[in-house]
């Protein structure tokens, strides 16, 4: 275990220094991370010049949820962008690879890339999270502290796991395009808003069948105590295991049914 | 004789041109019906951010009208501006950037056609099916929600006018994007950023009547608001008059000059590209 960290720890940082290689794209990167995740809160800025509250959330409570999206996406690129290239590497049998290799196969897909695009989300995230907790109507007790701690740690841990299992979609699809898992991507994305607003069957999808609102929404009542059940976002804990559990069991069925090119 | 000839030359040029145009237009649309698969899962993708726009509207709309807007005409205004994003979606870039980078734009360059014209003839194959999937799954998210009204009485003509430009006009701003990948060589970064520019501006997410005064303004003048805010403000009536005129203008006005500015730019852009030999 201790061995397989380190040797995750290294082949992220080889990627990173890879990746930094390309100064040009770096930027570019970078550049349009900003622009994409500053564009979703133009939008719920200018939302909120006309109206006060959505179903009882202000402006700064959804600003909080949404730049949860947005650092959990900048912490799943920086750490486990590699699951994005399963569909690629399924198809053109490089797994056969990283199977021979004595380090566990599932890291080593996972850290067989780094998004460029990481950095521009955690900046942005990051500072419209602080901006965030400074204007919520929350006070700071220490339980409070540790909850918000405790929760706003394991979210992003629910989309890597998720991100996990949808790419293992790959082993049973064969194509090289990643638009399956990419169109749960976009599912994931109705999580950067209450849920209070879906009807029904959305909210249960989001909330039971592929969790994504645990990466945001229910770690964001828990800590500021709105919504319906603010307990439930204690359970995020539990919603991020219970994701990487998921996707490590997919991994290794699909590593099952892996056949590699026969080339 | 040799007057005949040239007086008989450009006709037979032109009409082998447009035959050439056409088979690449039916060549584009076959392709993505042959592949459709993954294109059925980004539309998939597309739906779903587009969903979550009719549910989070209907929310904020469900104490009244804001700015001028009722949760039907909101309804409304966001599907005509999906149908009008649906449009000139991915494809031509995504093709041209993977030929830039490979260098296998060294290919266009040799063959006795327009490279322009070509892109928008393959921009408009893809563009039927585009059209197509994107109005089926407008009705049926119509109807999920609860109808659309009938586009507004007296607008019927600049809203036609302005859909008919919605397209060579998103074409224009996709091109000029996929060019700028002969300097940068980078595709991903500068799809990504057009898309988040084009998405605010255009009004796609948001009327651009929530903006400041300031903000509209520049969104009004700057290419983006043709390409979803003003059709979808003509179908539900919020522009009329000479304010409709004046903003099927702008949309004119910029479709023509994305296209020049294409050119110039190709023209740039051939006399510096690097093809590594192999």
């Amino acid at each position: 275990m201790r061995r397989n960290l380190w040797l995750y720890r290294r082949c992220l940082g080889a990627q990173l220094r890879a990746t930094l290689e390309y100064e040009g794209d770096f930027w570019i990167m970078s550049v349009a991370a900003l622009l994409t995740q500053g564009m979703g809160f133009v939008f719920l800025w200018a939302i909120f010049r006309a109206i006060p509250q959505i179903n009882g959330w202000r402006f700064w409570d959804v600003v909080l949820i949404y730049s949860l999206v947005a650092l959990t996406e900048g912490v799943a690129v920086l750490l486990a962008q590699g699951a994005w290239t399963m569909a690629v590497t399924v198809n053109l049998g490089g797994l056969d690879t990283v199977l021979v290799r004595p380090f566990s196969p599932l890291l080593q897909v996972l850290s067989s890339q780094i998004g460029m695009n990481g950095l521009g989300n955690l900046v942005l995230g990051g500072s419209l999270f602080v901006a965030a907790l400074v204007h919520v109507h929350a006070t700071w007790t220490p339980v409070r502290i540790a909850t918000a701690a405790l929760v706003f740690a394991c979210a992003p841990l629910v989309k890597i796991g998720l991100n996990i299992l949808t790419n293992c979609s790959a082993f049973w699809l064969k194509t090289p395009w990643s638009m399956f898992p990419f169109a749960f991507h976009t599912l994931g994305e109705l999580a950067r808003y209450p849920l209070g607003i879906y009807g029904l069957a959305v909210r249960l999808v989001l909330s039971v069948v592929l969790p994504y609102a645990f990466m945001s929404y229910f770690p964001a009542t828990a800590v500021l105590s709105l919504g319906s059940a603010p307990w439930l976002g204690l359970l995020t804990p539990v919603a991020a295991a219970w994701c990487l559990l998921l996707g490590r069991w997919a991994f290794r069925r699909g590593l099952t049914r892996y056949e590699s090119s026969g080339s | 004789m040799t007057a005949l000839a040239a007086g008989v030359a450009p006709a037979v040029g032109l009409r082998r041109a447009t035959r050439a145009y056409r088979a690449m237009s039916r060549a584009a649309f076959r392709s993505l019906v042959a592949y459709q698969t993954s294109f059925l899962f980004g539309l998939l993708a597309t739906t779903l951010a587009a969903v979550a726009m009719l549910y989070l509207w209907r929310s904020v709309l469900a104490a009244g009208t804001v700015r001028g807007f009722d949760w039907p005409a909101m309804r409304a205004y966001l599907l005509v501006a999906f149908v009008a994003g649906s449009l000139v979606s991915s494809y031509v870039d995504y093709r041209m950037a993977g030929r830039i980078q490979q260098g296998d734009v060294a290919m266009d360059l040799v063959r006795p056609v327009d490279y322009q014209k070509s892109r928008f003839a393959e921009a408009l194959g893809f563009g039927v099916y585009e059209l197509g999937t994107g109005l089926v799954v407008a009705a049926a998210a119509a109807a999920l929600f609860g109808g659309v009204p009938a586009p507004a009485r007296g607008g019927v003509v600049p809203f036609a006018v302005s859909a008919v430009l919605v397209m060579p006009l998103r074409f224009g701003i996709v091109y000029v994007s996929a060019l700028v990948v002969f300097w940068t060589r980078n595709y991903v970064g500068v799809q990504s950023a057009r898309i988040a520019l084009v998405t605010l501006f255009s009004g796609g997410l948001v009327p651009l009547a929530f903006f400041p005064g300031w903000l509209q303004g520049l969104a009004a003048a700057l290419p983006f608001a043709g390409m979803a805010s003003t059709p979808a403000l003509l179908y539900v009536g919020g522009l009329s008059g000479a304010a409709a005129w004046r903003a099927v203008a702008v949309q004119a006005a910029w479709t023509a000059g994305l296209w020049w500015l294409g050119r110039a730019m190709w023209r740039g852009a051939s006399r510096q590209l690097t093809v590594h030999g192999g």
